[in-house]
């Protein structure tokens, strides 16, 4: 055990919130949040620097007692399935708080603090080695966003917040007691590594499955469980949406990689059937909704609901193609959706309204602004040299190996994206100028600075995507063996 | 009894006699006290507790049974005692400032306290049904007084007398168990009892007996169909006997519930079953009637209805982890509940109640600091990680799952999952509402230290929960 990096990195923004406590002026309250999510993302680029990828093992492994008589321990590490979204998280929390930086006008210590805490808490969740403290970081998580949506919301944010706390909390008590079942079943042990070695029985398999089916699909969201989410995304500030899109939802697919799958291989295979058809309806069903949205955020909010089932069907597909481009797709689909409520973020601060109705011909008056939405709504809809185009691409062969009618409704899914992704863009940007009444300016330094890296991943991943798959690789094959080799004996 | 037996009781029971010394004192003493010296009650009155405190400590290292059998000094005791202590202590300096606010600061207020105590070291000490009777009724006598405290208001009036009327009956069905008991075994003693019933299938008179035993301590911790009592004592009573009743006495009524229960007369018998539907009903009621109040202290009694019966799934549970599990429980919830009642107290100040929800609106506003305490409170008795409520509720968990009740265990998270509800309710309220008026929290020191102490032992047991959990399980076995 050497130098403790993850948790570092990990309370880096704990402590940044403990010091903001004591800040009085609003401007050093936002300073100080920027630097500590900029330190924190340069912690995360120093680990990726040493992260080796041609292992599966767990790396950067920290391992301390915590209530040893429940055989609890304080474990970290990630490998290159977390390695990613610990990255992903430490580059979307600084760019939150640029996002908030004029949004928010009203106690603004107490939303940094929210934000960083809860910085903290998802960093947790991807690096947690011990299934208590996973459920501690995954859980803790709803306080800080609770007050996000609930505080700094829109005009329903309390019922939003509400119904975010309550489906999340119903369905991830339920997973608290699969979690202790599995405590006893696998030894009277929360180690991760230790549980995944166990061989259950299948009908064991079979209610673990569906117990944490039920927390992770809440947090995907999976269709039917995912009408808290266009109430959460509309009413939440922008970095809250940015936080719920892009590293929230990853949440519940990370659970299926980090234990349905490997812990659970049985009831994985044998269920994976249900799983690429739920997949293939929020897909389909998400982009229909989608299709029929007036108001922005809604309108990226379903097609968030669409994008997931892209990343579920990647998973299910219990392919080498499907997972990794699963994998990849998360990583896209936090980038590109982030960048998307971003984007809706900055009009909104700017008009007031998120209706598309009274938009159009924004091109004129704001041409940088445009052109990079031009360039967010391409990597959405997964045009050749964007990001989701990997990631889609592996995915559909993964679930046309997997199934055909599946992938055949997951290539209707990617249609119906294009069709409601170049609606929302030509009713916003293109047309006659309809904006008149409103006096908008182009992006200014600031906004400028948190697009930018955003729009850079969108074309490192989409024209050289082979680093971040190299990472994904290792990890993901040693995972599909875990899967196949113990469970249906292929 | 020979001389050195007595003084083997005597010592054993040393705290005990502390306490009741140090009451009588007190009484004495308070009627010489002139107006303006009523700080001394306070600090006589910690005092008093702290030496016993002291006498607990220096006499834990051992097992000391006492009294021919009627009572024991253990570490299942000593446990109890710690909880009694820390609560009172707190109750203490609460009361201070709101003693004199609502002008009941004699020394009476502060005596009865003590003698409350007293009952139940009786009680988390009493191996025999008759000397858990007694500190039953020391302690209940004691708490029916100090309900009514506020004499010229109409609510307490009524909340004592409900609480006189049917803490008697409890007692009576309770009395009534123990002489069946008596009359079918020829012994009260919780051992002998045990010893003496040797039949297969038991006596059936001797279930009636474990019925009407059973509905007599329940009442006592306000579990369904017993807790009819609980809302309007609670909402009626001085806010600082409330808050002391929500976890004194509670505990004391779980420590003679899992006395008898490490029984094996009982549990051998299927009464767990009873118990079981017990902590269901319980959980559900005070979770979903919760919901829909608008009165603080009404929606807290019903909090401490929904606790108690999540603390009743521990004893379903039993086994050396199910009795560790409710001891935990208790020690975390008078914590958190203490904390929040702290709040509540706090609050009251000139013409100012602070016991509507609503008064509390826009609350974080002016007063982010305490805000944020109440937040730590209310998200611990929601059980949300990283706060101690969740570490009690997980343990609970743990010891329902392995002894392989896992439906029970589903039950008890959804139940919390309402329960969650009506804590983060009144989070929104405070955070989420525009101010009304402002607010003028009476923030003595001495509430301050309280608070300071109820948030540390929140996060702190919530974050590094081992050595307690040690100290509960190292406590049960002891026993």
């Amino acid at each position: 055990m050497g130098f403790p990096l993850l948790s570092l990195i990990v309370f880096t923004p704990v402590a940044g919130a403990a010091v903001l406590m004591f800040l009085r002026r609003d401007d050093a309250v936002r300073w100080t949040a920027l630097g500590v999510t900029i330190l924190d993302l340069a912690l995360c680029v120093a680990m990726l620097a040493s992260f080796d990828t041609t292992t599966h093992e767990m790396q950067f492994t920290e391992r301390r007692p915590w209530v040893p008589a429940l055989g609890i321990t304080y474990a970290l590490g990630i490998d290159g399935i977390s390695a990613l979204f610990v990255f992903l998280t430490a580059l979307l929390g600084w760019i939150c708080v640029l996002a908030s930086w004029a949004a928010i006008d009203r106690k603004v210590k107490e939303f940094m603090v929210s934000l960083l805490v809860m910085q903290a808490l998802m960093l947790g969740v991807f690096c947690a080695l011990d299934l208590f403290l996973f459920y501690v970081f995954w859980e803790a998580m709803l306080i800080p966003m609770y007050l996000i949506i609930g505080v700094w919301g829109g005009d329903g944010r309390v019922y939003a917040a509400f119904k975010f706390f309550l489906y999340t909390l119903a369905g991830s008590l339920l997973f608290l007691i699969g979690v202790i079942v599995l405590y006893f079943h696998g030894g009277e042990t929360f180690d991760i590594l230790a549980l995944t070695a166990q061989d259950l029985p299948f009908q064991v398999q079979s209610w673990l499955f569906f117990a944490f089916l039920v927390a992770f699909a809440v947090k995907v969201p999976m269709v039917p469980v995912h009408t808290w989410l266009p109430d959460a995304h509309v009413q939440a500030p922008t970095a809250g949406s940015i936080i719920l899109a892009g590293v929230l939802l990853k949440m519940g697919a990370y659970g299926f990689l980090r234990f349905s799958l490997p812990m659970l291989p049985q009831a994985s295979v044998h269920y994976s059937t249900l799983m690429l058809a739920l997949s293939a309806l929020a897909i389909v069903y998400g982009g229909l909704l989608a299709l029929a949205q007036d108001d922005l955020k809604k309108l990226v909010a379903y097609s968030s609901i669409s994008h997931m089932g892209f990343v579920t069907l990647g998973i299910f597909a219990l392919n080498l193609r499907g997972l990794e481009g699963g994998i990849l797709q998360m990583f896209n689909h936090g980038v590109t959706t982030g960048a998307l409520f971003l984007f809706v973020g900055l009009i909104y601060e700017r008009t007031h309204t998120r209706s598309m109705a009274e938009y159009g011909g924004l091109m004129k008056a704001a041409p940088v602004y445009t052109a990079f939405l031009a360039l967010f709504v391409l990597s959405a809809m997964a045009l050749p040299g964007t990001n989701s185009f990997v990631g889609e691409l592996l995915v559909l062969s993964g679930g046309f190996a997997a199934d055909l009618a599946i992938g055949a409704t997951a290539v209707l899914g990617a249609l119906l994206g294009a069709a409601y992704l170049l609606g929302m863009y030509r009713k916003v940007a293109l047309g006659p100028a309809s904006v008149a009444r409103f006096s908008i300016r182009d992006v200014n330094a600031r906004e400028m600075a948190a697009i930018l890296p955003l729009a850079a991943f969108v074309l490192w991943v989409g024209l050289y995507p082979k680093p971040f798959l190299d990472i994904i690789d290792a990890s993901a094959k040693h995972l599909l063996m875990q899967v196949h080799g113990e469970g249906s004996g292929q | 009894m020979t001389a050195v037996a007595l003084f083997q009781s005597v010592l054993a029971s040393l705290p005990e006699i502390v306490v009741i010394t140090g009451a009588c004192i007190l009484l004495i003493l308070g009627q010489f006290l002139r107006k303006g010296q009523e700080p001394f009650l306070v600090w006589a009155s910690v005092a008093v507790v702290l030496i016993a405190a002291f006498v607990t400590l220096m006499l834990a290292g051992e097992v000391r049974p006492a009294y021919t059998g009627m009572f024991i000094a253990d570490r299942f005791a000593v446990f109890f005692k710690f909880v009694f202590y820390l609560a009172t202590v707190l109750t203490f300096l609460l009361s201070q400032r709101y003693a004199e606010t609502e002008g009941i600061g004699s020394s009476e207020y502060y005596v009865l306290l003590l003698l409350a105590l007293s009952g139940m070291m009786i009680m988390a000490s009493a191996t025999d049904l008759l000397s858990v009777y007694v500190g039953v009724e020391l302690m209940a006598i004691c708490t029916y007084v100090l309900t009514g405290f506020l004499r010229r208001e109409q609510r307490s009036n009524e909340a004592a007398l409900k609480y006189v009327i049917l803490g008697s009956v409890s007692t009576g069905i309770f009395l009534y168990g123990v002489s069946l008991v008596y009359g079918l075994t020829g012994t009260t003693q919780l051992d002998a009892m045990a010893a003496a019933v040797t039949g297969d299938p038991p006596d059936p008179g001797l279930l009636l007996a474990v019925v009407f035993i059973v509905a007599g301590l329940v009442f006592k911790v306000g579990a369904v169909p017993f807790h009819m009592w609980i809302p309007d004592v609670y909402e009626g009573a001085p806010t600082t006997i409330t808050a002391f009743m929500s976890v004194g006495p509670k505990a004391a009524g779980f420590a003679v519930i899992l006395r008898v229960f490490l029984n094996p007369l009982f549990a051998t018998s299927d009464v767990w079953i009873i118990v079981a539907v017990i902590a269901v009903v319980t959980m559900a009621l005070g979770s979903f009637v919760a919901l829909v109040q608008d009165n603080f202290k009404r929606l807290l009694a019903y909090s401490s209805i929904a606790h108690a019966g999540f603390a009743i799934f521990g004893v379903v549970a039993g086994g050396a982890d199910g009795i560790a599990s409710v001891m935990l429980y208790l020690l975390i919830y008078s914590f958190m509940n203490l904390g929040i009642f702290g709040t509540v107290i706090m609050m009251r100040n000139g013409d100012f109640s602070g016991e509507i929800i609503e008064d509390y609106a826009g609350f974080a506003k002016s007063h982010p600091g305490l805000a944020l305490l109440m937040l730590l409170y209310l998200f611990s008795l929601a059980g949300i990680p990283p706060t101690a409520g969740f570490f009690a509720k997980f343990y609970v968990l743990v010891a329902l799952v392995e002894r392989g009740f896992v439906m029970l265990a589903v039950i008890a998270v959804l139940l919390s999952a309402v329960a969650a509800y009506f804590y983060i309710r009144i989070v929104m309220v405070i955070y989420m509402r525009e101010p009304e008026r402002a607010f003028d929290p009476a923030l003595t020191p001495l509430v301050r230290a309280t608070l300071a102490f109820t948030a540390v032992g929140t996060i702190g047991i919530g974050l590094f929960p081992a050595w307690f959990l040690r100290l509960a399980q190292h406590s049960v076995f002891g026993g």
